[in-house]
Parts: C-alpha cells; sequence; structure tokens
C-alpha cells in the first residue's frame, strides 16, 4: 500500500508501470501533507484510515 | 532495433519529436536511420549491444538508441566515445540514476572529461566550459540528457520530478583544464593512467559562485581561500549540509588552484582540508530546519568523507571558482561514478556529410 499525494499521483502511475507492478494498491492523499502540522495530520488520518484498512483487506492475497 | 517511424519531411519530424516529449524543447537534429548509423559506426560497436537498462522507466540502453540521441543532439561521429562513456558511468547502479531522474531537488549529472579524449572529442576546459558556444561541451551533455529523457523516459511532472530544475538539465559537461592544473589530472585519483581517457560523472546542483582574492603577501592566504569554499559546501540551505553526505564538486580556477598548489597542497590536501574546514552549526540547523535537526551539538559535516570531494581546475583565470552541491539521498548517497573512455575502438569518419 502506497500513499500518494495528488501532486505525485501521476509518478506514481507511471513508477508503478515501470516497475511492473501497475495494480500496487494506492491511496490519494490531499498535497500537501509534510509540513501541515500535527493536528492536520491527525484529522487526516483519521479520515482515511478506514479506508486505507478496507484496501488493505481487498488487496490482501486469499 | 528499434521502430522506424515516417514523416512527410524533416519538419514534420521535428513536430513530431516535439509533440511527443521527445526532446528538450529546442530543435533537434532529425535521427535519420544514415545519421544513426554513422554514429553507431564511429563508436566502433553493435548497434543492438545493450548497455543495461535506464531508470525511471526501464528503456533498454542499445548503442543504436544511444546514437539516435547523439544525432539529435547535434553530436557528431568524434563525440560518440565520450557519449558512450558518459552513458555507462550513469548505468552504474551506485548512482541511482532512476531515483535521481525522479527527485523533486534540482540536480543533473555533470560529466567531466579527462585525458587524450578531450582533445580528440573537442570538449574544453577554459573559458564558459559550461557556457554556451563549445560544441563538443553542448553536444556531449546534451546527448546525455535526451537519452535520459528517451529512454529513460524521464519527463517533467510525471517521472522528472524535479520542481523547478535547473539550466544544466539541458547540458552539464567539460573537460578539466590539465595543462592549466598544478596537479596530476583528475581521473588519476580514480586509477585511471594520466595518459588514458576517462569521464568522471557527478550529480550537481548548478554552480554556486566562490569569489576570493588571492593576497601573495599574506600567508594565510590559501587558508583563507579553503574557508571560503568551504563555507559554500556547508550553506545552511544544501541537502550536503541536512543529509549528511553525498559528493559534492568543487571547480577551482586555475588561479586559485595555483595559490593551494604554492602552499604545497595536492588535491588530497585540499579535499581533507575542505572536508575539515565545512561544517554547519548544529544548533544553527535545528533552529532553521528542525526536520532535519541533528540529535548532538556536534558541529554537523557537509562532506562526510573526503574521497566524496571531486575537486578539478577548470574555466578562465580569475576571481572565481564553484561549487556544486549535490542532492545527497538514493540508496548510495550520490557517489561519485567514473568509465574509460575508450579510444581504441572507435572508428575514425569524414566530419562532413
Amino acid at each position: 500500500m502506497a500513499l500518494v499525494t495528488t501532486e505525485f499521483w501521476r509518478q506514481g502511475d507511471f513508477v508503478a508501470a515501470a516497475a511492473g507492478m501497475p495494480d500496487l494498491p494506492r491511496h490519494q492523499l490531499p498535497h500537501p501533507v509534510a509540513g501541515t502540522g500535527k493536528d492536520a495530520m491527525a484529522t487526516l488520518a483519521d479520515r482515511i484510515a478506514d479506508d486505507l484498512i478496507r484496501t488493505i483487506r481487498q488487496s490482501a492475497p486469499a | 532495433m528499434s521502430e522506424l517511424l515516417t514523416a512527410e519531411n524533416e519538419a514534420a519530424a521535428l513536430e513530431w519529436l516535439h509533440a511527443n516529449r521527445c526532446t528538450d524543447g529546442l530543435p533537434v537534429v532529425i535521427p535519420t536511420p544514415a545519421r544513426v548509423e554513422r554514429l553507431i559506426l564511429a563508436s566502433g560497436l553493435d548497434g543492438a549491444l545493450s548497455l543495461g537498462a535506464m531508470g525511471p522507466g526501464g528503456g533498454d540502453v542499445t548503442v543504436e538508441a544511444i546514437a539516435a540521441n547523439a544525432v539529435m543532439a547535434g553530436c557528431i561521429p568524434d563525440h560518440m566515445p565520450v557519449v558512450i562513456a558518459a552513458v555507462q558511468a550513469i548505468l552504474d547502479p551506485a548512482f541511482d540514476l532512476g531515483e535521481m531522474q525522479g527527485t523533486t531537488h534540482c540536480t543533473a549529472p555533470l560529466v567531466i572529461v579527462n585525458g587524450p579524449a578531450r582533445a580528440s572529442a573537442g570538449v574544453v576546459g577554459g573559458f564558459g566550459a559550461l557556457g554556451p558556444g563549445h560544441r563538443a561541451n553542448a553536444a556531449i551533455g546534451r546527448a546525455l540528457r535526451l537519452a535520459m529523457i528517451n529512454i529513460g523516459m524521464a519527463r517533467p511532472g510525471e517521472s522528472d520530478m524535479a520542481l523547478l530544475g535547473h539550466p544544466g538539465k539541458f547540458t552539464y559537461c567539460l573537460a578539466e583544464a590539465e595543462e592549466a592544473s598544478p596537479w596530476a589530472p583528475l581521473h588519476t585519483d580514480w586509477g585511471y593512467a594520466a595518459d588514458a581517457s576517462a569521464v568522471t560523472v557527478v550529480g550537481a546542483e548548478p554552480p554556486h559562485s566562490v569569489i576570493f582574492v588571492n593576497d601573495a603577501d599574506d600567508p594565510d592566504s590559501p587558508e583563507r581561500l579553503l574557508a571560503t569554499i568551504a563555507a559554500v559546501l556547508a550553506n545552511l540551505g544544501s541537502n550536503n549540509v541536512h543529509f549528511r553526505g553525498g559528493a559534492q564538486t568543487v571547480i577551482l580556477n586555475p588561479e586559485h588552484a595555483e595559490v593551494l598548489a604554492e602552499a604545497d597542497l595536492d588535491r588530497r590536501d585540499v579535499r581533507q582540508r575542505l572536508a575539515e574546514l565545512a561544517v554547519a552549526p548544529a544548533a544553527t540547523i535545528r533552529a532553521l530546519n528542525p526536520a532535519f535537526a541533528p540529535t548532538s551539538d556536534t558541529p554537523v559535516p557537509a562532506v562526510r568523507d573526503p574521497d566524496d570531494l571531486v575537486v578539478l581546475v577548470a574555466g578562465g583565470t580569475g576571481l572565481y571558482s564553484v561549487v556544486m552541491p549535490s542532492w545527497a539521498a538514493g540508496a548510495h548517497t550520490n557517489p561519485v561514478v567514473h568509465a574509460p573512455i575508450q579510444l581504441d575502438q572507435a572508428c575514425e569518419l569524414p566530419t562532413a556529410r
């Protein structure tokens, strides 16, 4: 699972394809995350946590 | 072999290359089969020979593909041995080219040419060596960049994430001014014979100017010169200070090199002393950029190992030398790489056709 911000989403597409893993699970985050402060990061983490867990479960091998 | 594209004429071919992001934004020479074949022949190598895969896209680095990009860059046959060596150098896994192409930092491979290949290819190291007006410097560096675009598939905003880039990403190539240097040529530091030819490649930011006026009456003048250069090496915005590593390049103009040589300092002495002097106060880093704060109060070295410093002599004589900090990241923290230039396998071809 890769967490990728909007500004780097296209690069994520490129790198995943170049590495032969175009279906690598990724979750899109707003940009920026770094430097936004602990409160903003905690709010973001709370907001996306359920989605992340769901995506990880869906991508896990059966 | 590569796919052959067709176009109505060369103007249409150029528009296609621009539209498909195969250029650096400037016009290129159209890589017709005859032109590409000519540079393959000049290389003395089989066009189908693969030198490896180039990141970040993982394209196959065949001699033919290198030749096609060299044609586009304006190279002539005499440039090919240097272009091939430069490509071989950046394919060294230690160079982390794929990661370097994708970084948000402003870094580009600086190609330094030593030995007889300087004359055979026409690469210069004197006045304005990193500026416009020198055909071989411009074309060889540009060939490497176009190969990184078209074989490595580095495209701005997609796979080359440099926030701003820098002008050396068009071309960044020079020769060491060996005849103006008081020391043995740079490539002898890597074990090459002085009469052999080699490229040294280091990921480098644009040049940061260092002004220094020598005072022959002042016995401390050489130490003041070194301290001035060290201050730029340890500038408080540099990755090398915050990441505490990575190669850095120091290009001494011949006058500054002579100041140091007259103080009985050789290149190794210079690297050692610069590494000692190029430190940043831990408290200042902590105050300015706490995300990279050191854990102790020990002064932070901008040069982890004196061997990480590439010190060469080039440019005209005068008051200015330059420092080029580096990205200092990647799995190998941006080391120096090098490769021999094989002149004995290259074919001499008439230049006009």
